[in-house]
């Protein structure tokens, strides 16, 4: 408990100093001037309010969202390498969203936004199909190559695609790396309900997903249904890195390096691992974000180059600790 | 049996020079190969100029460049022993890729191979330091993992740099960091030609040992191979032909991933020597034709080669994931 | 011929499972190293063929360090064949032997008489002539593993290290492969150091055995100088009866 209490308060801290630093610098008296009193004629008003708050708040909703995401994805996939973005799941709901904005036109934020679900569920059932996950043996090799086939023929077409019409490629560079500058003009509220229901189904099936890891076998003898288990367990996926997406774009590693953190910290326990890695994941991605404002202003390192700058070297630890086939 | 041998040994030259032919004469405008012939002889009129600057250049960087990217892929895999170890996948041709976008967006005036023969250089070295532990053995499929995250880190990195770049600059960086042969000259044959021609001859002066490290390192050293030395060299050379390709061509992916297997399968060569040519050719095979068919399929519109690739690749790996799946190899 | 280790320590990223070994070998035509599992028989092997660095201590070939030889030269020596080696996909058996030249050819030189030869002899000895021209992967195991053999034998060294060359073969073949390496002992004067596992075959077959054992070397002569109940419980914990083989007369290890 002390330590989900601990990564709340490290979540308070960021949020605190992430709305404080920047190119302006507001100060706590701002704030509270701000939500007493609104003054749509005051320019830092307006900075905060449609700037600065929605930034901060799409990122604890993505960040929180992929931490989930990845604790489910590792915690059904036994592999300590999953992540959204590196196994595709990412990129099919960007996918989704691109070849949805592209085919309605600018129609409607929310109604685009939302296909991310759709696209990131089908990704998901696509790469754990593939790689074996439905047999119950998914070797974190297998995964990540599957992952990285995905990402490869999705990323293919969305440039093909993009390359056909010039003028959406603003569009692609929004899709190739994730960036939180456009937050406040993301449906928030609609994505932090979808998250929220992903990250409340995760918690409901975490027994279950744990029962699961100790072999399909084994998890029938204790009375559950292997492949309805992973089925809600790739719809909270689906939610959560959905909404993400919706909010922050393609975000990569954070999945990866937030749940062995919260595994560190409550240990082998998934409800307080799921808990802990929301919290962990929100903190996290604000961090990145703040730092990528601040160590090249005036210009901005988007987050997704952040994460994978910090989560990269994360990756290649992970995976120089398995040996796959390895021989004495 | 003989006669069918030689039959298939000629399926990939022709194929090659069909390819050659049809990269030559397909396009946005379509040239037939009597205005070609006539072009050639006379130097004149729309062949002569299809020839000379347009397709020539093109179709022979490409053949140029995937030979390099196929010899690349064959050497890994042969190296590590695992079909799935190639330059793409190990994360050195996106490393020679952030080279050359770092040199563009930091203004640096250098010749983009040796920029991009650096940069594969150094996330080679980078795979070979991070996958290493002491007192054991590096299993190939720890080192693909380990390749694998430093090519997503490079791409990521890459990317940033490209929103750097103006708006102008950064489109086109976006075609060649998938993989584009538009718009190359005699400059880029002769650079992915002369040096990629020398280090397959030095690659095939030395192919024995490329043959005693196949037995693995243990009966190679029994065989009176300097195991390490020797396996830097063809790591090397393989890196380098990689990035020749890379900086003429962008990282085309999976080029390096197919044209071995795909070139074993086409002449039903075994021989090292044989299978390395095989992969040559059907790596300049593939990148030639994903490039014609990637320009010309669609009217109006030129697609970089890369997409093509990255479509036909993708569903590669994924095939060859569940064959290595099925054979218990992951 | 002398293989000598003195002062031999071995070990992995600091897990010492060798330590001060002396040990003469090669001068008798066939000897195996035998204990149980994990006492580094393989990594004993492995230290002789220089395939890995001691910790400390030194191997010597005719009073020479093998790790200051040349490595080619000592190729040309001393050949050694690691377990279940791995053959690239689809090759030949002529094409696997043929790389067993390897130290005997240059950078360039041509495909010499002298090795079509020694690869003719060596696919001889181990009669697969025949199959010269299959892909190994269509041969069944004992065939496979006489490939490999034949490509050492075309190595043409006169000492030969083998790292149990009879696993995955049924018991008519393991007696062929080891009669056949005899014979080429009294024959060409060959010398072979293998690790074996099979104690009796090793008593049948071998003028030397090296018994290793969970601390070190438990003992080293003849078959019956080394195959004794307390030898046996020092090494295995086994407690066994030593009987002379009825068709041989050599010890035959019988457990109780």
């Amino acid at each position: 408990m002390k330590a989900v209490l601990g990564a709340a308060l490290a979540l308070l801290l960021v949020t605190a100093a992430s709305l404080a630093l920047g190119v302006r610098p507001i100060g706590p008296s701002d704030y509270l001037d701000m939500m007493l009193a609104f003054d749509p004629t005051n320019a830092d008003h307006v900075a905060l309010a449609t700037v600065r708050l929605p930034r901060v708040l799409g990122a604890i909703i993505a960040g929180g969202a992929l931490g989930v995401a990845g604790a489910v994805l590792q915690g059904i996939t036994r592999n300590p390498l999953a992540d959204p973005g590196l196994l595709g799941i990412n990129a099919g709901a960007a996918f989704a969203l691109l070849a949805g904005g592209a085919l309605l036109g600018d129609l409607d934020q929310t109604r685009v936004a939302m296909l991310t679900f759709p696209g990131a569920a089908l990704a998901a059932l696509t790469v754990f199909g593939l790689a074996g996950g439905l047999r119950g043996d998914t070797g974190p090799m297998r995964l990540t190559l599957a992952g990285a086939a995905l990402n490869a023929l999705l990323l293919s077409l969305v440039t093909g695609a993009v390359l056909l019409r010039r003028e959406s490629l603003d569009m692609m560079r929004f899709w190739v790396a994730g960036s939180l500058a456009p937050a406040g003009s993301r449906p928030l509220a609609e994505m932090a309900l979808a998250a929220a229901a992903g990250a409340i189904l995760a918690l409901a099936i975490a027994p279950r997903i744990e029962a699961l890891s100790f072999g399909h076998a084994l998890a029938r003898g204790l009375g559950i249904r292997p492949g309805r288990t992973q089925g809600m367990a790739l719809a909270a996926v689906a939610l959560t890195t959905g909404a993400a997406v919706a909010v922050a774009g393609p975000i990569a590693f954070l999945g990866l390096m937030v749940p062995p953190l919260a595994r560190r910290l409550v240990g082998h326990r998934l409800r307080m691992e799921l808990v802990t890695a929301f919290l962990l994941g929100g903190a996290t991605l604000l961090l990145c974000d703040t730092l990528g404002r601040l160590v090249l202003a005036p210009a901005e390192v988007r987050v997704g180059v952040m994460t994978a700058v910090i989560g990269g070297p994360v990756f290649i630890w992970i995976a120089r600790g398995l040996r796959p086939g390895a021989q004495a | 049996m003989t006669g069918g041998m030689t039959a298939r040994a000629a399926l990939l030259p022709l194929l090659l020079i069909a390819a050659a032919m049809l990269g030559l004469a397909w396009g946005q405008i379509t040239v037939g190969p009597a205005a070609l012939w006539h072009g050639a002889v006379s130097g004149e009129g729309m062949g002569a100029a299809m020839l000379s600057t347009f397709r020539g250049p093109r179709v022979a960087t490409a053949l140029g460049a995937g030979a390099a990217l196929g010899i690349a892929g064959g050497l890994f895999q042969t190296l590590f022993r695992n079909p799935l170890a190639s330059p793409d996948i190990l994360g050195f041709d996106s490393g020679a890729a952030l080279a050359v976008v770092a040199a563009t967006a930091f203004g640096l005036i250098a010749p983009m191979s040796l920029v991009a023969a650096a940069g594969g250089l150094a996330s080679a070295a980078l795979v070979g330091v991070a996958s290493y532990r002491r007192g054991h053995a590096t299993p190939p499929l720890t080192m693909i993992l380990v390749g694998l995250g430093i090519g997503f880190m490079t791409s990521a990195l890459a990317t940033f740099l490209m929103t750097l770049l103006p708006s102008n600059e950064a489109g086109e960086a976006q075609r060649w960091m998938t993989g584009s042969l538009a718009a190359r000259s005699w400059d880029h044959v002769a650079r992915i030609w002369i040096p990629g021609a020398l280090l397959a001859a030095a690659l095939l002066v030395r192919i024995r040992l490329l043959g005693a490290l196949e037995l693995g390192s243990d009966l190679a050293a029994g065989l009176g191979v300097g195991v390490a030395a020797a396996r830097r060299g063809f790591v090397a050379a393989g890196v380098l032909l990689a990035a020749l390709a890379v900086a003429v061509a962008g990282p085309v992916p999976f080029v390096a991933l197919m044209s071995a297997p795909l070139g074993a399968r086409l002449t039903g060569a075994r021989g090292l020597v044989g299978r390395m040519l095989a992969a040559a050719g059907a790596g300049a095979l593939i990148l030639t034709l994903s490039d014609t068919i990637a320009r010309s399929a669609l009217t109006g519109t030129e697609l970089p080669a890369g997409v093509l690739t990255g479509l036909l690749g993708a569903p590669y790996l994924l095939w060859r994931l569940s064959r290595e799946m099925e054979g218990g190899g992951l | 011929m002398t293989l000598r280790a003195r002062g031999l320590a071995l070990g992995y990223g600091g897990r010492r499972i060798i330590e001060g070994l002396d040990l003469d070998l090669g001068e008798a035509p066939m000897t195996a190293i035998l204990g149980p599992n994990g006492c580094g028989k393989s990594t004993l092997l492995r230290a002789l063929g220089r395939l890995m660095a001691p910790e400390a201590g030194r191997v010597t070939l005719d009073g020479e360090d093998i790790r200051r030889l040349d490595t080619k030269a000592l190729a040309r020596r001393m050949a050694i064949l690691p377990q279940s080696p791995v053959a690239p996909e689809g090759i030949s058996v002529g094409d696997l032997v043929r790389r067993g030249r390897l130290p005997w050819r240059g950078m360039l030189s041509p495909w010499r008489a002298e090795d079509q030869r020694a690869c003719a002899e060596a696919m001889a000895a181990v009669e697969l002539s025949e199959l010269a021209g299959l892909p190994l992967d269509e041969l069944s195991g004992g065939q496979r593993q006489r490939a490999w053999i034949a490509l050492v034998l075309a190595q043409a060294t006169p000492l030969l290290l083998l790292d149990e060359p009879t696993t995955f073969l049924d018991l008519s073949h393991q007696l062929d492969l080891l009669g056949l390496l005899r014979a080429r002992g009294r024959e060409r004067g060959l010398t072979v150091v293998s690790v074996l596992h099979d104690l009796n075959l090793a008593a049948r077959f071998c003028d030397v055995l090296v018994l290793l054992g969970p601390r070190g070397l438990v003992a080293r002569g003849e078959p019956s100088e080394v195959l004794t109940p307390a030898h046996l419980a020092a090494a295995f914990g086994l407690s066994a009866e030593v009987h002379p083989d009825p068709v041989t007369g050599a010890p035959m290890v019988i457990p109780r």
